[in-house]
């Protein structure tokens, strides 16, 4: 373990890190396809991760986790090759790998090391090991290193290449499963990591000496290969290897048969590049001559051959002898060697060198013509984000208050007012840009979901085909944080009440294997997060005993419709469940999950048929920053109206209100009724008229309930952002937060949710004092 | 950075002992340590905030930042009186909650050495006597120390906490 550690050595591990856990998170899905269906992309694909992992980890010294990494490789190897049998054992284990990496990970993020690892490493690798002792049994595995030790860190990755590489010819896989995002990604990283190897490779030219660049460059190459492995990019990771190996003969001092072969390297980067394009541009990776390249590359390394004759008994000095006097030392060394003839050396030779010529003058013009990266990337703080979006808010605020300008009002400023448009119109298009940049795609969530019912189904002896639906939706960042859990908990609900078992499946007339649907789409100006499952649906009668049971619900909820007693679920301290798993079931989830929701001011819907399945579904707003509302007035007072909520408008006349016996005020709109909320009642004001065909009534929706505001005036509608009212007054019932309007002055919105209650609250109040 | 922060911190807190800003109220005169304050500024348009103990009048906007506001007066149960233009609004700072204090007046920035604060006395109806944190000093005038943290947080405002808490 190193002990000093420098800034350049945490960026480079924490980019590690980084890499690592979006591997994993990629590849955990995969893993559990295993059990599924071992085609050989996904194994492969498996194998590469903890490949690459490897390589990274042992480079950086991490070497528990390398160790583990190892260990999975070993496993997956066998199996790959198809020495072993796979079995569901397999699969536990290397979820447990992924999991160890994960906390591994964590640990290196805090501590610069895994040393604290050491037990949990030693368990998993052991285990490792005992699988493959087990499923080897007598089976002679003719690959098999003896030296393939756990505890070996200073296992190279570079060691054996013909292993890692599959010789075979892997266009015929039939092509992973990748997403549009992916691929993306893939094609973001790898310009990324081309870019660099390219920068790199133009400095070494200048400074061969300098042994720290190799060392850059091979990296950049390495990691380039691993993402070209893990899609299965078969073309590209040829290439690459052939890079890496050339580097890596250079890293370690070895001589090649050009000087210095950055040109070379160069031509052959451009190459990669071009191909990383073609995948930008959604074709496949398919390099022509592709074996021509790699063929050049490899004449490029021939004095390694040397190496090889040494471990065949030729005596060192001889090889060194042959290595100095001759200018082709491949021939020379086979020659000695006895196993070529002269002839057939010199004709390859020549080939060779006509190869290598031919690829220069190829080259070259490619060099030139080299396309652009198609898009790039930079990973920012997240702090950073956050403090220029607040900015930005601020930015609108204090443009609407100089264009708004009491001081202006009655001035003819006709260039001012234009430019002030000018200026309105770009503060906005910054606002939404701002707004789009916290945006990231759901499928980071819902693949973290694949585990998870994995997991739970295996736990609870069902089986479960879960579906995701519109992965490349967007949603805030903070939100999806926020509804991770809550996802959770329904994802069990789902699968451990809801979903029956196998046969009783069966006996109901269904597929043995139940669906679970996970989607997620954009409606209303909201996002829809839809959790759907086919099984036996909200239990009606049940929920209703439970509720009066605990003493939710008062009466014997006769009065209650479905939709209300089916809400009843997200009453705290309510779990219907006879028996409480260790899976869900403690009676906590659901109103926690309701919580979560209602800070992002999201709202939550369950429906059900029974014997069908139940559907829940999650509004969340697309923005936690800014609503449209309506600008409304109550005596002297402003308040801000959610506009989504504002279903119509209208003045009253006495005609159409009715007052019941016990004092409450009904409108009615059509054939409806609704009841009246005072605003200056909830806002403790003094209004203009206290007469209702004076002002205005506006109706509200919330969920199912609907209800009229009576207002003076309707004053405008305006982008708002919304700030939170401070610690110091806490929650506002009724109140949501408040903005700063044109005028400077704090207005207050209105949380159509609880208006209805604080008014309630109110009129207990006044009837209580009286 | 840190040790920056650490050496400014000491730094203030040796520039900023033994000082307080002063102010009126109701013909009397008391103090807050200086530490607290943020800046003064003068009285500007609250908006009411429903369901808040009296003496919150509201909110204010300041520059872009939308802090509470606590009438001084009425905390203490004195008799309301109208803003004028002498009004002013002391923004203090406490463990990183901003709340705006409305004072009559704001007279200077007095240093008052701990040997001329005596404690708060004890009197028989201490009810209010609990926001002193003593009397100080300064020839013959006496200014009554404000305990910030209790004027911001005791009484009604735990229960408000309290109650929030609950929810």
């Amino acid at each position: 373990m190193s002990m000093h550690i420098d800034e350049d050595q945490i960026e480079i591990i924490q980019e590690f890190v980084t890499e690592s856990r979006d591997m994993i998170d990629q590849l955990e899905p995969a893993i559990i396809e295993l059990g599924q269906n071992s085609d050989a992309e996904t194994i492969n694909a498996i194998f590469r991760l903890f490949h690459s992992m490897k390589g990274s980890a042992g480079f950086l010294e991490f070497d528990h986790l390398a160790r583990v990494a190892h260990a999975s490789e070993n496993l997956l190897d066998l199996i790959r090759n198809n020495e072993i049998e796979l079995v569901p054992n397999h699969v536990t284990l290397l979820c447990g790998a992924c999991d160890f990496a994960k906390e591994a990970l964590d640990m290196v993020e805090s501590d610069f090391n895994d040393d604290a690892m050491v037990s949990a490493a030693d368990e998993i690798s052991e285990n490792l090991h005992q699988a493959i002792e087990i499923a080897k049994g007598n089976d002679q595995a003719p690959g098999q290193e003896p030296n393939a030790q756990p505890e070996d860190p200073s296992e190279h990755t570079e060691e054996p290449p013909a292993k890692i590489i599959p010789e075979e010819p892997q266009n015929a896989f039939p092509a992973m499963e990748i997403t549009e995002e992916m691929r993306l990604s893939f094609v973001q990283e790898g310009n990324e990591l081309l870019q660099s190897a390219e920068q790199g490779l133009l400095s070494w030219g200048e400074n061969p000496e300098d042994k720290e660049l190799i060392g850059d460059i091979f990296r950049h190459i390495h990691s380039f290969k691993g993402n070209c492995g893990f899609f299965g990019f078969s073309h590209l990771e040829k290439l690459s290897h052939q890079m890496e190996n050339i580097l890596d003969r250079v890293k370690s001092g070895s001589r090649l048969a050009v000087e210095n072969p950055a040109d070379q390297l160069l031509a052959s980067l451009d190459i990669l590049q071009q191909g990383v394009n073609n995948i930008a541009d959604g074709k496949d990776d398919h390099i022509e001559d592709l074996d021509r390249y790699v063929a050049d590359l490899n004449t490029l390394v021939a004095p390694l051959l040397g190496d090889f004759l040494m471990e065949e008994g030729v005596a060192e000095q001889a090889i060194a002898a042959a290595v100095e006097t001759q200018k082709k030392p491949v021939g020379e060394i086979l020659v000695q060697q006895g196993t070529a003839s002269p002839d057939q050396i010199q004709n390859a030779l020549k080939k060779q060198q006509d190869k290598i010529e031919k690829t220069k003058a190829e080259a070259k013009p490619v060099a030139r013509t080299k396309t652009p990266a198609k898009r790039q990337d930079i990973r920012v703080e997240l702090g950073k984000l956050d403090s220029l979006i607040n900015l930005i808010g601020e930015l609108v605020i204090a443009e609407n208050m100089l264009i708004h300008n009491p001081d202006l009002k009655g001035l003819e400023l006709e260039n001012f007012n234009k430019a002030g448009q000018h200026m309105s119109k770009l503060v906005r298009e910054l606002q939404e840009m701002a707004m789009t940049i916290r945006m990231i795609p759901v499928s980071g969530l819902f693949r973290r979901m694949i585990r998870l019912v994995h997991d739970i189904s295996v736990k609870a002896g069902k089986k479960v085909d879960l579906k995701l639906i519109g992965e490349e939706t967007e949603i805030d960042k903070t939100v999806i944080e926020t509804i991770t859990d809550p996802l959770v908990h329904l994802l069990r609900n789902s699968l451990d009440h809801g979903l029956e078992p196998p046969d009783e499946r069966l006996a109901a007339g269904k597929d043995e294997k139940g669906t679970v649907r996970l989607s997620a789409r954009h409606e209303e100006g909201e996002v829809w997060v839809i959790i759907e499952d086919d099984g036996r649906g909200l239990n009606k009668e049940k929920i209703l005993a439970k509720a009066i049971e605990k003493g939710i619900i008062e009466g014997d909820g006769s009065d209650l419709t479905e939709k209300q007693i089916h809400n009843l679920i997200f009453a705290p301290g309510f779990s219907t469940a006879a028996q409480i798993t260790d899976i869900s079931g403690r009676g906590v989830g659901m109103d926690v999950v309701k919580k979560n929701l209602e800070k992002i001011k999201g709202k939550i819907d369950v429906s059900s048929t029974p014997g069908q399945g139940s559907k829940i579904t999650l509004r969340i707003p697309l923005t936690l920053a800014i609503i449209d509302g309506m600008i409304v007035r109550v005596g002297t007072t402003t308040c801000i109206v959610p506009t989504l909520s504002i279903l119509e408008a209208f003045r009253p006349d006495m005609g159409q209100i009715t007052i019941t016996p016990d004092g409450e005020e009904l409108a009615r709109v059509r054939e409806n009724f609704f009841p009246i909320i005072r605003l200056h009642d909830i806002l403790g004001k003094q209004p203009d008229s206290k007469a209702l065909p004076d002002g205005i009534l506006i109706v509200l929706e919330y969920q199912e309930n609907r209800f009229c505001l009576f207002i003076d005036e309707i004053l405008g509608q305006q982008q708002t952002v919304i700030k939170g009212l401070s610690d110091f007054i806490g929650n506002v019932p009724g109140v949501s937060g408040c903005t700063i309007l044109g005028d400077g002055g704090v207005s207050l919105i209105l949380d159509v949710g609880t208006l209805v209650e604080s008014a309630n609250n109110k009129k207990y109040g006044l009837e209580n004092e009286e | 950075m840190a040790e920056e922060a650490t050496l400014t911190a000491v730094d203030n807190e040796d520039t900023q002992k033994d000082k307080y800003l002063t102010f009126h109220l109701a013909g009397e005169d008391y103090g807050i340590e200086i530490q607290f304050v943020i800046e003064i500024i003068g009285i500007q348009s609250i908006t009411d905030v429903p369901d808040m103990p009296a003496f919150i009048r509201g909110v204010i906007n300041l520059r872009g930042k939308v802090i509470p506001v606590m009438d001084v007066r009425a905390r203490f149960g004195l008799e309301d009186r109208e803003y004028d233009d002498r009004t002013c609004i002391i923004v203090v700072n406490i463990d990183g909650t901003e709340v705006g204090l409305v004072v009559d007046e704001v007279s200077e920035v007095a240093d008052i050495p701990e040997a001329n604060v005596e404690p708060a006395p004890r009197t028989s109806k201490n009810n209010d006597n609990s926001y002193i944190q003593g009397m100080g000093k300064i020839n013959n005038d006496v200014k009554i120390l404000l305990d910030v943290h209790k004027l911001l947080f005791s009484g009604e405002m735990q229960d408000i906490a309290a109650t929030m808490e609950e929810q």
